[in-house]
């Protein structure tokens, strides 16, 4: 995944963060930051951190937004920076994935509009986090437990290749993870462009090379049910 | 030491250790004085009836002088009443025997010699206080008419109406007012004497002998209030030019008098009003059983306040902002403005008692982890859930008796780094966090009478109910969890499924859980 370039602006809190998260998962990135008192506390967390001026384009342009990065996050503490910056990588690059963090409601829709493919709202996870504490409890153990924790039951996506058994087969009449300790939330139909459907929802797709399942379970598992349909 | 003094200091360290007497102290302040006793409320309600009626005799009577018999021994017994109110409220006004045993234990202590006679002059001014503070002149006035030698303050029964200030809470606040704002009224009023005493003097000496209806200093005096007050009866009127440029003076200055005045009350009012209202408010909380107290009406408070709220729980809101209390209580929450690292303040809330839940939500680490350690001493039972702001610092949490508590920067950290790998699990993950499309995560515990129990998973038919398992939730087992159980995993009473479908779906699956077995 080397290809995948990603570029962290705004050395915060949730950078550190997601950078540790990164590091774990085995990808390389860099933080990109103007404030050059920064540089001791990166250096002994182990983070690559540029000090550059991200509002000049033509930096922007030299870490290669339009050409090899993929991925950007914009992780400052203030969101007149996030947007800006989310505008100026937009208008050079209209493919690459935006990640947007946001501190307060109305920039929400603000970086919408500047063309950020995802926002990430710290403090509506929290809230909506707290409150599912609080209705359902042994839910939300569970989860922190499971997909957020320590436990070795991990969400993961597959793509279904070309070459693979389950490649034009209906999803109700071959039941691909009867056979597994795992559970199929749902699938992302290449053809139907949809968001994301829910096993739940009892539709029944032809599933064809693209398509990506989301599944929950443990890694041995879903590393087996990977080895046998030759995903 | 003489034998007297000997005597009284025995009995105040007799008074002193006696449980009962505290006892019977305790309880009249409790129904004469303490602010949110059940007692004193129903003390007052019946206190409010008796002075009403006796008032209303009172204005009866004026017709009929002789009287009623049972309306007679009505009158005596309001009036017993109050006498016993009146002393009582004398007695608990202050501790002699603590002022007596201070002085004399300064004395001993320091090798001082007591004096007798300055210990009681001590106590005695701390009685003359009360005796001359406003309300117990008023509750003297109110009774000491009834004797009959002094029949001819009958008028003063009529003080008995002022009684009722001392019953009702928003009266209370009104002579507090006026004592608060003593230095301003007394400057105003001097003000205005000054002006009656110069208007009625100019009209008296410019009108005596030019106008029939000024002959007094008295009758001057009069038209000095009343124009003054720009009431105008029109009863007496300047003739004199003279008159009538004290008449126009005195006018404009009347104005400007009551306008101030209205300024000095209605301003203290509104300050007032505020403490008023939270006074209110703490009195609501008090009612409220099983309630979850928020921290912090941030942008975190705002969005878990907002959700609970539509989902009917009670809440009650504490932010030192006042803006943003303000904000909560249009949206029909309990808010109150305070500082929530208090302990009073969460005290007073029924931290502890009468609630289940807090959370910290301020966006300080500090005030987190103070309050959970506030909450935590208060009670061992409190679910304290608490936003980590630096996640350096969650371990201070747990450390400091949370039982739950997590940072939006980590959940951050995890979707972020998730999004890279796995966009579409994590839109999945978003998803089943947000609940935006409807299908949602939810718990149907299995009761002891449940046709579930003993039954494997496999009959449940939950492929066809259209919802996944995600797991069974065991509490006593070692292994509390299992996830994705098997076809033939036996269910037992007091399990909790974990269930993600649609909430029609969920329905269907708990109304069957709920039926009782037919065996």
């Amino acid at each position: 995944m080397r290809e995948n370039k990603i570029l962290l602006f705004g050395f915060s809190r949730s950078a550190i963060e997601i950078g540790a998260r990164l590091q774990a998962q085995g990808h390389a990135f860099i933080c990109i930051d103007n404030d050059p008192t920064l540089l001791p506390k990166a250096k002994k967390l182990g983070f690559e951190l540029l000090v550059a001026d991200y509002s000049d384009d033509d930096t922007l342009l030299s870490l290669g937004i339009g050409e090899d990065v993929k991925f950007v996050f914009t992780l400052f503490e203030e969101d007149v920076q996030n947007v800006f910056l989310t505008l100026s990588i937009r208008s050079l690059d209209p493919k690459v994935e935006i990640i947007a963090t946001t501190h307060t409601k109305d920039a929400i829709h603000k970086l919408e509009i500047a063309g950020a493919s995802t926002i990430l709202d710290p403090y509506q996870i929290c809230g909506k986090r707290i409150y599912k504490l609080i209705t359902q409890p042994e839910v939300m153990q569970v989860i922190d437990a499971t997909i957020f924790g320590e436990e070795d039951i991990n969400m993961e996506q597959i793509t279904i290749s070309a070459h693979s058994p389950l490649n034009g087969l209906m999803l109700q009449t071959c039941y691909p993870t009867q056979n597994y300790n795992m559970l199929l939330i749902g699938l992302h139909d290449k053809e139907l462009k949809k968001e994301f459907i829910f096993s739940t929802e009892g539709h029944d797709h032809k599933l064809d090379a693209g398509d990506i399942l989301v599944v929950v379970g443990k890694s041995a598992e879903i590393e087996r049910f990977k080895m046998d349909f030759s995903l | 030491m003489g034998y007297i003094t000997t005597l009284l200091v025995r009995f105040a360290y007799f008074l002193d250790a006696s449980p009962k007497y505290h006892r019977s102290k305790e309880f009249c302040k409790a129904l004469l004085e303490a602010q949110h006793s059940k007692l004193k409320f129903y003390f007052d309600i019946f206190m409010v009836l008796l002075v009403v009626f006796s008032v209303l005799f009172l204005l009866y009577e004026v017709k009929n002088p002789e009287g009623h018999a049972y309306l007679d021994m009505f009158v005596q017994f309001s009036l017993i009443v109050f006498v016993i109110e009146y002393l009582l409220r004398f007695w608990i006004y202050s501790d002699s025997h603590k002022i007596f045993l201070e002085h004399y234990e300064q004395a001993t202590n320091n090798d001082l010699p007591f004096s007798l006679r300055r210990t009681l002059f001590a106590i005695v001014k701390k009685k003359l206080a009360y005796i001359f503070s406003p309300l117990a002149i008023i509750d003297l006035l109110a009774i000491l008419p009834s004797y009959r030698p002094l029949r001819f303050l009958r008028i003063f029964l009529l003080f008995r109406i002022f009684k009722l200030f001392r019953y009702a809470r928003s009266m209370k606040t009104f002579t507090e007012i006026i004592t608060e704002k003593k230095f301003e009224l007394f400057t105003l009023a001097t003000f205005a004497s000054f002006v009656i005493f110069t208007g009625s003097s100019a009209i008296y000496i410019f009108e005596t002998h030019q106008n029939p209806k000024i002959n007094t200093l008295f009758d001057a005096v009069y038209w000095a209030i009343v124009t003054m007050g720009t009431v105008g009866y029109g009863d007496i009127v300047p003739v004199t030019t003279e008159g009538m440029i004290v008449a126009m003076i005195l006018i404009i200055l009347g104005v400007a008098i009551l306008a101030f005045l209205t300024s000095i009350i209605v301003s203290s009012f509104q300050s007032k009003l505020i403490e008023l209202k939270e006074s209110r408010i703490f009195a609501d909380v008090e009612k409220l059983e099983d309630y979850i107290v928020i921290c912090g009406y941030g942008r975190v408070g705002e969005v878990v306040a907002k959700m609970l709220h539509e989902d009917g729980y009670k809440l009650v809101i504490i932010d030192n902002d006042e803006s943003k209390i303000k904000l909560a209580q249009q949206r029909g929450l309990i808010g109150i403005v305070a500082d929530a690292s208090k302990s009073r303040i969460l005290g007073s809330l029924g931290v502890g008692k009468r609630a289940a839940q807090i959370i910290c939500a301020t966006n300080s680490d500090e005030l987190n982890v103070f309050i959970t350690l506030t909450a935590r001493s208060l009670s061992k039972q409190i679910i304290i859930i608490a936003r980590v702001i630096k996640n350096t610092h969650k371990k201070k949490y747990f450390l400091a008796g949370a039982n739950y508590a997590f940072s939006a920067d980590e959940t951050i950290g995890v979707m972020g780094a998730q999004y890279i790998d796995q966009p579409i699990s994590y839109a999945a993950l978003d998803e089943m966090l947000t609940e935006n499309t409807g299908v949602i995560f939810d718990i149907i515990s299995i009761h002891e009478h449940s046709c579930f129990v003993n039954k494997p998973i496999g009959s449940l038919g939950l492929k066809e109910k259209r919802l996944l398992l995600f797991g069974v939730l065991r509490k006593e087992e070692r292994t509390p969890f299992y996830f994705n159980p098997a076809a033939n995993f036996e269910l037992q009473s007091h399990d909790m499924l974990i269930i993600m479908g649609r909430k029609h779906h969920i329905n269907v699956l708990r109304k069957l859980n709920d039926k009782r077995s037919i065996k």
